[in-house]
């Protein structure tokens, strides 16, 4: 069967894996930018522990994603669950150095004015420092996004969702008829999928970002 | 796996490797130095521990011995030794072409293309060579291969473009040609940025290599995966522990040679 055949048959199903494939990427980000900032925030100024989180996030990434997965099933079984922990754990390390980055690059000017004017504490993160650092943050948060939906691929191997399935279902049926289609589905749509994020990305870049340091 | 992000992290001309990162620092000192390998060792005691006081039914045995595990992980050592070698042979003359005038103007091609072939997951890779070339060890390194060329090759340019040109200016004056100029130059300048990319590059390969088994070239993902297909927890740990240790001592290691190779008075 042709790959244009094999489209016009499966693209419903294709889709859906598409979808699943994307839902995954976005809990697992969602829940690695929240830790990440909030990680950020918290060792900013103290150099120690600064070191020890990044020591830490990187280290995790440094672990294959095959045996990262492995080691989660005891934990949370197959599925699902085991996917998006995976993802999420590869996902701090970028968006919390990319965090711990931003908010050093604060003009120290800056801040002390902030402090001058007699901000709070909070206020101070939340009106001045946290929009100042916010391009360098969803930088980021873009590089995490990228990376997981490549890594998102093999949770097919722990029966997760997404375009992995494809894949290993190529691999599965090697020699048979839509072997090779399954496999090409699947790795263009990781491609593509990859490719419409960091598009999407460049648009929240232009409305997140705070308008006076807009370029 | 440490893939993507590694190998791209920062703004797109941002050399690949972990040295720019504060806090990456912590092998400057014979604590931190030493910290990595007790902790590896102390896990894989834990480990050795932890098989030893269960009772391993016969399914177990036949996975959990000297011999398999020992196979698995030369495997996996040969996966990643030879695709590394090949990496560096290739990439590395490839990015010094690729910064020479002339040739240089099709720089940003091999970036992009090397960019958007990042997209592309591993397992998809290894998979598309299983289904099309067949199965097998050598299938395996041309994937580990194609898929860790990027950080050499990209470190490998950034490094010669960010040498200073008032230097290569002044090793001209002096008469060098250009030939003597890039080895005495521009090349040890660029040392540190390659090494770390070469660095990616063996990590990455550590990781795509516990994939190897899906296209039958062996490796430790050999135990991962048939714990998880024989639903065996103490197989499944085994595997997905050595895989882990094994990475993370690879890193340890390249970080030691990284520092050791460096040229002095950079």
């Amino acid at each position: 069967m042709s790959f244009a055949s094999y489209l016009a048959q499966r693209w419903q199903h294709i889709l859906v894996l598409v979808a699943q494939h994307a839902e995954v990427v976005a809990i697992a980000v969602s829940i690695a930018t929240v830790v990440g900032v909030g990680l950020g925030v918290a060792v900013h100024g103290r150099p120690l522990a600064n070191r020890l989180a990044l020591a830490a996030t990187g280290t995790v990434l440094t672990i294959p994603s095959f045996a990262l997965f492995g080691l989660l099933i005891p934990l949370v079984g197959l599925g699902t669950a085991p996917t998006v922990t995976a993802l999420a754990l590869y996902a701090i390390f970028p968006i919390l150095r990319n965090t711990i980055t931003g908010l050093e690059s604060v003009p120290a000017s800056v801040a002390d004015a902030a402090i001058g004017m007699g901000l709070s504490r909070t206020r101070r993160l939340l009106t001045v420092r946290l929009p100042l650092a916010w391009p360098v943050v969803i930088t980021g948060i873009r590089l995490a996004t990228i990376m997981v939906v490549a890594i998102a691929a093999i949770a097919a191997s722990v029966a997760g969702p997404g375009l992995g399935q494809l894949i290993f279902h190529g691999l599965a049926h090697t020699g048979g008829v839509n072997a090779l289609n399954d496999t090409l589905a699947g790795v263009i749509g990781v491609a593509l999928l990859a490719l419409a994020l960091d598009l999407l990305f460049t648009v929240l870049f232009r409305l997140t970002t705070s308008r006076g340091i807009r370029d | 796996m440490a893939t993507t992000v590694l190998a791209s992290r920062g703004s797109r001309e941002q050399p690949s490797g972990r040295d720019n990162v504060p806090g990456r620092s912590a092998l400057r000192t014979t604590a931190g130095l030493l910290f990595t390998p007790i902790l590896l060792s102390a896990v894989c005691l834990a480990l050795f521990a932890y098989l030893g006081s269960r009772d391993l039914d016969d399914i177990e045995r036949r996975s959990i011995n000297a011999e398999v595990i020992g196979r698995s992980l030369v495997e996996h050592l040969r996966l990643v030794a030879l695709s590394t070698v090949i990496v560096v042979v290739i990439a590395v003359p490839l990015g010094i072409l690729l910064t020479r005038p002339g040739p240089r103007r099709l720089a940003p091609v091999f970036l992009a293309l090397a960019n958007i072939g990042q997209a592309v997951p591993s397992v998809g890779l290894l998979v598309l060579l299983a289904v099309t070339a067949g199965i097998g060890f050598s299938q395996a390194v041309v994937a580990l291969v194609v898929y860790s060329l990027l950080p050499v090759l990209r470190n490998t340019m950034i490094g010669l473009q960010r040498v200073d040109r008032t230097l290569i200016d002044a090793g001209r004056g002096m008469g060098l040609t250009r030939t003597a100029v890039l080895f005495r130059v521009e090349l040890p300048l660029a040392i540190p940025v390659m090494l770390a990319g070469i660095r990616v590059a063996l990590i990455i390969n550590v990781g795509t290599a516990t994939l190897a088994v899906f296209t039958n070239a062996g490796g430790l993902g050999t135990l991962i995966e048939t714990g998880i297909v024989l639903n065996r927890i103490t197989i499944l740990l085994t595997g997905s522990i050595l895989a882990a240790v094994l990475a993370l001592a690879v890193d340890w290691l390249a970080g030691l040679a990284e520092r050791l190779l460096r040229p002095r008075g950079l």
